[in-house]
């Protein structure tokens, strides 16, 4: 079974989030709370659920992650530029994304 | 809960009933009849004061020749993004002459109201709750300002022949 | 350029308040993202993958100094300080916040600005030749009758709630720089044999998931038709355009599945009904819109040409950056100066903050304050003296905008892609990048010459790739990117829909593919007067597949 992890956009300026263990929503994949059975991708469903409901984020989904020696990645590729930003350098001050985390 | 609402403010005792399997008109209740059923009855009989609910599919033009006879016409959004109805409201209107109530039922958004009136609907069959609330506030949210003649008549001679302003006192 | 006046004012900061209270009511609370989201869409708002986006109109891509200042304020201000001119002639901001898009609006509305109907099922930015209203082969400036049908489309209530979205495009030459027949209404504007003014009406174009092109229904509809004939149009399309199916529900199936004839009929009962009436545009009104277009008072400047030619003697690269950027004007004087925002190596279509507040002083000082976006991610200035073309070259150089690559193999055109794009399935910018470094060097591009291409990262073709010399199509399979290959398209007036080649390409193979079809066409053109496009017009796809595919029948298309 894979591991997965939510994610969302928060409404008040759009940016990537994904919920940490604390139940608040992280600006950084990599605090995202893991699940990793049945029982608990529900459970992170009804949180997201209630979350869009509350009006504190929007397009909310449950994505498949893999955990190396604690680094989560992102299954689909989507995703992991969803994670690090635009995979070039964009502007100034901007890091791109980290090419070898981007790669399939 | 539907409430019925024009710019008069919300009717009360409003008695026409959209009749389903498990819904029929009774007492003072009074049918909206599809368009289908509609021309069905005014060709068999002599009635007036009928009503009539047609469905984006429908042609407005099927109903030319019982116009005098309808007291109602409701248009239809299935979904508050088919806009078909914003056309057959037009044509009703501007094309066909008709002149008694046009209502709009389905799922309307009060931000479409404004559009919805312009286009010649003067009733509203409204479900939302904030759309109620708005209504009921009499805050509605439309620019007062037009870029395009419409079937609602409006004030013409803002420089360009397109544009229009509301009517005064409308 | 058109100015608004009082009731224009009136509208946009009406249009503005009314945002701001849908902006309100939402980050209350008391709006649902269900609600919302076809309001924020009327009003240019997407949500992408990092962040919102928004999307500013430029209408027909025509703007000046003080508009362009505005935009690079509101980059620096409230986004990474940088913007994204569109094929679309539109720009686009990649980070804004919700919370604070009222106040970018607003800062807008004070130069006459909006995002209104950028996005969503209703008539979007109407777009137009590049430049209209400066070029040598112009019949007529056909911005007028864009201005005229944007301020009739917006807001419209019949038709804010249509199948989908609708696009309009007008050209007034006989060259189409404004791609016309793949929109949804194309326009071109000409003279009948009497020299009065109409246009021939073009319906059903669109790239997308099935390209088409449009159909001609009507030869010359009169100027003074236009709007009633567009509501005819319009109407058609809004009662039977299909809505049960995402995909099928641009008027271009409609056309497809009705047949041409029988929806031109459609369009002809409905357009003789509407003819008569208030719709009718009065002659008085075409002229007092037209005025706002008139040229500007182009003084002789007969010392350019001597400047130019020594000019060009002394600088190499100056007078090859004339060469490819600059086009003739109607006024001999004068030129047409493309400033390329291909950068080599860098990413089509983006300026900084910096760089758009040096295009708006440029502008200012050399170009009568003039300013165009063209479809291709490039900016115009339609105006300049060519005894001004030096200092010009010089601001350019110093900005990192002068790039002399206009309509050659780098200056590629792409959508924003799976950088940013929620839509995407694939990358676009690394793609463009790779290839305009591997073709960077200046002698290699003028071998090639004219070369377009065209990069989408998904289905959708925002970067028109259905239309580029050589197309290239992002895909996803098995989690990794694709590139399929077309060929032999094109936007201009003879307007086709490119090929698709074969098997597609990863991504680190794509250089490479596209360096053999550019090899074999240099091996079988005619004489380098050939161009790409007629050199494929001529000998077909086969003997690039030959080349890319080595005769490989079962990967080749």
């Amino acid at each position: 079974m894979v591991d997965k992890v939510l994610t969302a956009n928060r409404l008040t300026d759009g940016v990537s989030v994904w919920l940490n263990a604390a139940g608040e929503w992280a600006t950084s994949l990599q605090e995202a709370l893991v699940a990793r059975h049945a029982e608990a991708f529900a459970a992170l469903e009804e949180i997201g659920r209630k979350a869009y409901a509350d009006n504190k984020v929007v397009d909310v989904n449950l994505i498949e992650v893999q955990e190396t020696d604690g680094i989560l990645w992102p299954l689909r590729l989507r995703e992991r530029i969803r994670a690090q930003g635009p995979t070039m350098a964009y502007a100034p001050g901007y890091a791109p994304a980290d090419p070898e985390f981007i790669a399939v | 809960m539907i409430k019925i609402w024009r710019e008069t403010g919300v009717i009360a005792n409003d008695p026409w009933v959209i009749e389903t399997d498990e819904v029929k008109a009774a007492g003072e209740q009074r049918p909206l009849l599809s368009l289908d059923a509609l021309i069905a009855r005014a060709n068999e009989s002599n009635d007036v004061g009928l009503g009539v609910v047609i469905t984006p599919f429908d042609d407005v033009g099927r109903l030319e020749p019982y116009l005098s006879r309808l007291e109602i016409v409701a248009v239809s959004f299935p979904a508050f993004n088919d806009g078909r109805a914003f056309s057959q409201a037009s044509l009703l209107r501007a094309r066909l002459g008709y002149t008694n109530e046009l209502r709009a039922v389905g799922d309307i958004l009060i931000d479409q109201i404004p559009l919805m009136l312009r286009v010649g609907i003067d009733s509203f069959a409204v479900s939302n709750p904030t759309a109620l609330k708005r209504l009921e506030e009499r805050r509605l949210p439309g620019i007062p300002h037009y870029y395009q003649p419409t079937a609602q008549a409006a004030e013409a001679g803002e420089t360009y022949s397109w544009r229009r302003k509301p009517s005064p006192a409308a | 350029m058109y100015r608004y006046d009082e009731f224009d004012h009136a509208f946009v900061s009406e249009r503005v308040a009314q945002f701001r209270d849908q902006v309100e009511r939402r980050l209350a609370g008391e709006l649902s993202e269900d609600a919302f989201k076809p309001l924020r869409l009327m009003n240019g708002v997407y949500l992408q993958l990092h962040a919102y986006m928004l999307r500013i109109a430029i209408p027909y891509g025509t703007l000046n100094s003080k508009q362009m200042r505005m935009l690079a304020h509101v980059a620096r201000t409230y986004d990474r300080g940088y913007g994204h001119f569109t094929t679309r002639q539109n720009l686009q901001f990649n980070w804004p916040k919700l919370s604070d898009m009222p106040d970018v609006l607003a800062e807008l509305a004070t130069v006459e600005m909006h995002a209104i109907q950028t996005s969503g099922n209703c008539i979007r930015n109407v777009t137009a030749d590049h430049f209209a209203g400066a070029a040598a082969d112009e019949v007529a400036d056909p911005r007028p009758y864009a201005e005229i049908l944007r301020q009739w489309s917006s807001v419209h209530p019949e038709f804010s709630f249509l199948p989908r979205k609708f696009k309009i495009a007008v050209t007034g030459a006989e060259r189409d720089r404004a791609a016309i027949q793949v929109h949804d209404i194309g326009l071109h504007l000409k003279k009948n044999d009497k020299g009065e003014l109409g246009f021939a009406v073009y319906v059903g174009g669109g790239q997308g998931r099935t390209p088409m092109i449009a159909k001609l229904i009507r030869d010359f509809l009169p100027e003074e038709d236009l709007l009633s004939y567009t509501t005819a149009i319009m109407r058609v399309y809004n009662l039977h355009g299909r809505r049960d199916n995402k995909y099928k529900a641009r008027i271009k199936i409609l056309v497809h599945e009705t047949g041409v004839e029988e929806l031109a009929r459609q369009v002809e009962v409905e357009f003789a009904k509407l003819r008569d009436t208030e719709l009718r545009l009065p002659e008085k009104d075409v002229q007092a819109i037209a005025a706002y277009f008139a040229p500007p008072a182009l003084g002789e400047r007969p010392e350019g040409w001597e400047n130019l030619a020594r000019w060009k003697k002394a600088d190499e690269d100056f007078a090859r950056w004339v060469k490819q950027n600059v086009q003739p004007h109607k006024n001999p004087d004068y030129g047409m100066v493309t400033i390329s925002l291909k950068p080599i190596g860098g990413i089509p279509g983006d300026a900084t903050d910096a760089q758009m507040d040096a295009v708006a002083e440029i502008a200012e000082e050399y170009a009568f304050d003039e300013i165009r976006v063209s479809h291709e991610q490039n900016l115009i200035l339609p105006h300049v003296a060519l005894a001004d073309l030096e200092p010009v070259y010089r601001a350019l150089v110093a900005a990192g905008l002068a790039t002399a690559n206009a309509g050659l193999i780098t200056d590629i055109i792409a959508c924003p892609g799976l950088d940013y794009c929620a839509l995407a399935n694939a990358r676009s910018i690394p793609v463009a990048q790779e290839i305009s470094a591997r073709f960077g060097a200046p002698e290699r591009q003028a071998e090639i010459g004219e070369l377009k291409i065209k990069i989408s990262g998904c289905i959708n073709a925002c970067g028109h790739h259905h239309v580029g010399h050589i197309g290239l199509l992002g895909v996803e399979k098995k989690g990794a990117e694709l590139y399929q290959i077309t060929l032999g398209g094109s936007g201009d007036e003879q307007t086709s829909i490119g090929e698709i080649i074969g098997r597609g390409f990863e991504p680190e193979k794509v250089t490479d593919a596209i360096e053999k079809i550019v090899d074999t066409y240099l091996g079988l053109r005619l004489d380098p007067q050939e161009t790409f496009l007629t050199a494929y017009r001529r000998v077909g796809p086969q003997p690039f597949k030959d080349a890319l595919y080595g005769g490989n029948a079962a990967e080749a298309a």
